[in-house]
């Protein structure tokens, strides 16, 4: 991973792909590489559809080595929903290949001198582009099974659909799974509108003939990845609950205890969730013999993911993740999981953000346009935004501009984008990465581990009302550094909870690249990361008026418990001083 | 007080697990209250130790609790136990956890000191892999439903469960249970029971 791959989009004659030495971006992987590259390439201010605007995408510091749990990837930009920087982050085949071919990311920028759209082949051999208008407005299946007759199986795809295509603000960028599937996606903040933007439908990978990633030092990097192995899966979460339902286990506990926000956000349970819980899904999908445990990308051995078939026993997409249960179920008041699961397929066939679409859907049926519980509305909705009618180009573009099209106040966005799937009146404390996060609204963005492993900032007392500030903070900071490892965040229940498997991934790390990294370390990396982000927004215009959750949530009491988000906007000012 | 009518299940012991789903919704069970979670768990539930370290995230009344000594059961409470859980979210609702701060809008306080009702109903939810840890012992023990829960169940049971449900009976005596469906009234309350045709040997 010595070199970035750059396509300028404008140049003469179409597209050119130069391979350019890492320079000053070495030592950098996954979210580290895509918000450097944004910090100090791209101008704050700069539309994000525009020339000066560049889409990054970075595999993870452990990506192609035969570390587990390593197959992350990172895609960067200047968000057209946000606003401010992106980083998005996808599971899928991708991170592997492109860091097994050599390259710490692919850099697309420059303007399209014509309409063409493109493809761009990458394989050992170098670096193919070629205009091929027969994708315009392929679905994500359709031009994959494209891809496949084209290249062979061999090979993974990094695409958009339609959205992309139509640079809708919640477009994504896809990944093929080990099954050659687009069930993977980065999924937040229009990524893939920026990907549309320079013309490029699809980047296919093909490594073979590469070889995996040599460490420096062999004996200890195997011996660090046993360890890390053998933590996660001796781990209740990473070994347990979520091989066996996946992250959709959350929605039973979440509505037990008043925290799914139902209605678009009106009220903490929903009557539907049993119908629509991980525990039910795992038993339907293994009675139409579909998997519940199956990995996103080869080397993950947490499994969360799985197989939905339909009534038939068909597949119809992969298991959906919680967030989209939420956000497609109780969010709209469906409880009809096949219905969901149709749901799911279509934001990935489109290339949409599935927890943008979902809260976007929920504003449009507060609007009127549907009543909650409609599933068939809501897919029809989803079919709008596929086919880009002036109603779908709407929807497409989110949560915000649809509630501002449709004249709706109560609409649950920060910094423009839709919050997920846990409510913030009811779980405070997420409520402050939401409002802070430089993102927007984002569950992941404080996600992993904190103070007591890593001591950021001292040992948090987690009793004293501003400890959710301080544990906001030290989330956030542990979280982008993890982002930028190319490890899959749910390595972090293992990492939190043992000491020992968060040394194994330091040992990992060390290994590999020769390194003596400690804690300090992985905490300075995350500084890094956010004060870069947080610098360009600011740049860009956000104020500490953007780090606020929309105003009702300070004042309609959220059921069953009648809670209020009652963080003090000063506290939430105090988030990033360290 | 009146008997409730009580139906008992007698399946393969892979069967048990079609009714774990029940358990995710909520059950009845009549036991002695007045106790505190962890007594509760102990003798009602007859869990032991190493159970009761598994479950991760207890909530009562829809709050999350911390301390398992202190909360008390009381008439009419709902018990809802889970393993522990991903994400931020679930490390949060985990009891007395690094990061409890974030939910204490929804943290259980328990305000009584004690309880004068010795005995009542509470309702039990048992999620994800509680489910086969608790379930069978649940189940054997006994839970009321409301007929039309129980139908409406029932009615989604497969062929396959059918063959391999060895025995049915209400009030102690063998019944069809298409006759029993007929027979029975939206707002009754039944005991459930069920039991594997291994344990019964």
């Amino acid at each position: 991973m010595d070199k970035i791959l750059r396509i300028d989009v404008g140049a003469k004659g179409g597209p050119k792909a130069t391979a350019v030495p890492v320079g000053d971006y070495a030592g950098l992987g996954g979210r580290a590489m895509t918000s450097a590259i944004i910090s100090k390439e791209v101008p704050p201010l700069c539309h994000p559809l525009g020339a000066d605007n560049k889409l990054v995408i970075a595999p993870g510091l452990l990506s192609g080595t035969a570390s587990a749990m390593s197959g992350r990837i990172s895609v960067g930009c200047k968000s057209p929903l946000t606003g401010g920087i992106k980083e998005a982050n996808s599971g899928g085949q991708a991170s592997q290949v492109l860091a097994r071919l050599g390259y710490s990311a692919i850099v697309l920028e420059g303007k399209p001198k014509s309409d063409d759209l493109y493809k761009v082949f990458v394989n050992k051999d170098g670096v193919r582009i070629s205009a091929d208008n027969s994708l315009r407005m392929l679905t994500n299946y359709d031009l994959v099974a494209k891809m496949k007759a084209e290249y062979g199986e061999k090979m993974c795809c990094i695409s958009i659909g339609p959205a992309g295509e139509m640079k809708m603000g919640a477009a994504t960028v896809a990944f093929t799974d080990m099954e050659l599937r687009p069930t993977r996606h980065a999924g937040r903040g229009g990524v893939g509108a920026v990907m549309g933007a320079k013309n490029i439908k699809v980047i296919v990978l093909d490594d073979t003939g590469m070889a995996m990633r040599p460490p420096k030092d062999p004996e200890k990097f195997k011996d660090a990845n046993k360890r890390f192995v053998d933590g996660l899966k001796k781990h209740p979460v990473t070994g347990q609950g979520l091989p066996a339902y996946g992250t959709n286990v959350l929605t039973n506990i979440l509505n037990e205890v008043g925290g799914y926000p139902t209605y678009n956000f009106k009220q903490g349970r929903f009557d539907g969730a049993a119908a629509i819980s991980g525990e039910t899904l795992a038993e339907t999908e293994k009675k139409r013999g579909a998997n519940p445990t199956h990995g996103c990308h080869r080397g993950c051995v947490i499994q969360c993911s799985g197989t939905y078939n339909d009534k038939d026993g068909h597949f119809l997409t992969k298991q959906p993740e919680y967030e989209t249960v939420w956000a497609h179920g109780g969010n709209c008041g469906i409880s009809d999981m096949d219905k969901i699961a149709m749901m799911d397929f279509l934001d990935d066939n489109y290339g949409i953000d599935t927890i943008e679409m979902g809260a976007t859907i929920a504003v449009a049926m507060e609007a009127g346009l549907a009543k909650f519980g409609d599933a068939d509305a809501a897919i029809s909705f989803i079919h709008e935004v596929g086919k880009g009618t002036d109603l779908g180009r709407i929807l497409g573009n989110g949560a915000a501009l649809t509630g501002k099209a449709f004249g709706v106040e109560r609409v649950p966005v920060v910094k423009g984008q839709a919050m997920p799937a846990y409510d913030p009146r009811a779980v405070q404390g997420i409520g402050v990465t939401y409002a802070t996060s430089p993102m927007g609204a984002d569950h992941t963005a404080g996600y992993a581990v904190t103070a007591n492993v890593l001591k950021v900032g001292g040992d948090v007392n987690a009793l004293k009302p501003e400890g959710q500030v301080e544990l906001s903070r030290n989330l956030q900071i542990a979280t982008a550094a993890i982002d930028s490892t190319g490890m899959c965040l749910f390595i972090a229940f293992a990492v939190l909870d043992q000491p020992d498997t968060f040394q194994a991934l330091l040992d990992l790390l060390n290994a590999f690249y020769g390194l003596n990294l400690t804690g300090d370390g992985v905490t300075d990396l995350g500084k890094m990361v956010l004060k870069m982000e947080r610098d360009f927004n600011k740049a860009a215009g956000f104020t500490p008026q953007h780090d606020r959750l929309p105003s009702y949530f300070k004042t309609e009491k959220f059921a069953p418990h009648n809670v209020t988000f009652e963080v003090k906007d000063e506290d939430l000012d105090k988030v990033f001083n360290w | 007080m009146l008997a409730i009518p009580h139906l008992d299940f007698i399946v393969a012991k892979p069967l048990l697990s079609e009714f774990f789903l029940l358990l995710q919704q909520g059950v009845l069970i009549r036991c002695r209250v007045s106790c505190s979670v962890a007594a509760f768990l102990r003798e009602e539930l007859r869990a032991g130790e190493d159970t009761i370290a598994k479950i991760q995230s207890i909530f009562l009344d829809g709050k999350a609790v911390d301390d398992i000594e202190t909360a008390l059961i009381k008439d009419g409470s709902v018990l809802a136990l889970s393993a522990a859980m991903p994400g931020l979210v679930g490390a949060t609702l985990r009891r007395g956890g690094a990061y409890s701060s974030f939910r204490n809008a929804i943290t259980y306080h328990e305000k009584a000191e004690t309880c004068s009702v010795k005995e009542g109903y509470v309702r039990i939810k048992i999620f994800n892999l509680l489910m086969a840890e608790m379930g069978p012992c649940l189940l054997q023990r006994g839970v009321s439903l409301k007929a039309e829960d129980l139908l409406s169940f029932m009615a989604g049971l497969s062929q396959d469960f059918w063959k391999g449900c060895r025995r049915t009976e209400f009030d102690n005596k063998p019944v069809d249970l298409r006759i029993l469906q007929n027979s029975l009234t939206a707002g009754d309350e039944i005991l459930l029971s069920v039991s594997s045709a291994q344990a019964e040997a």
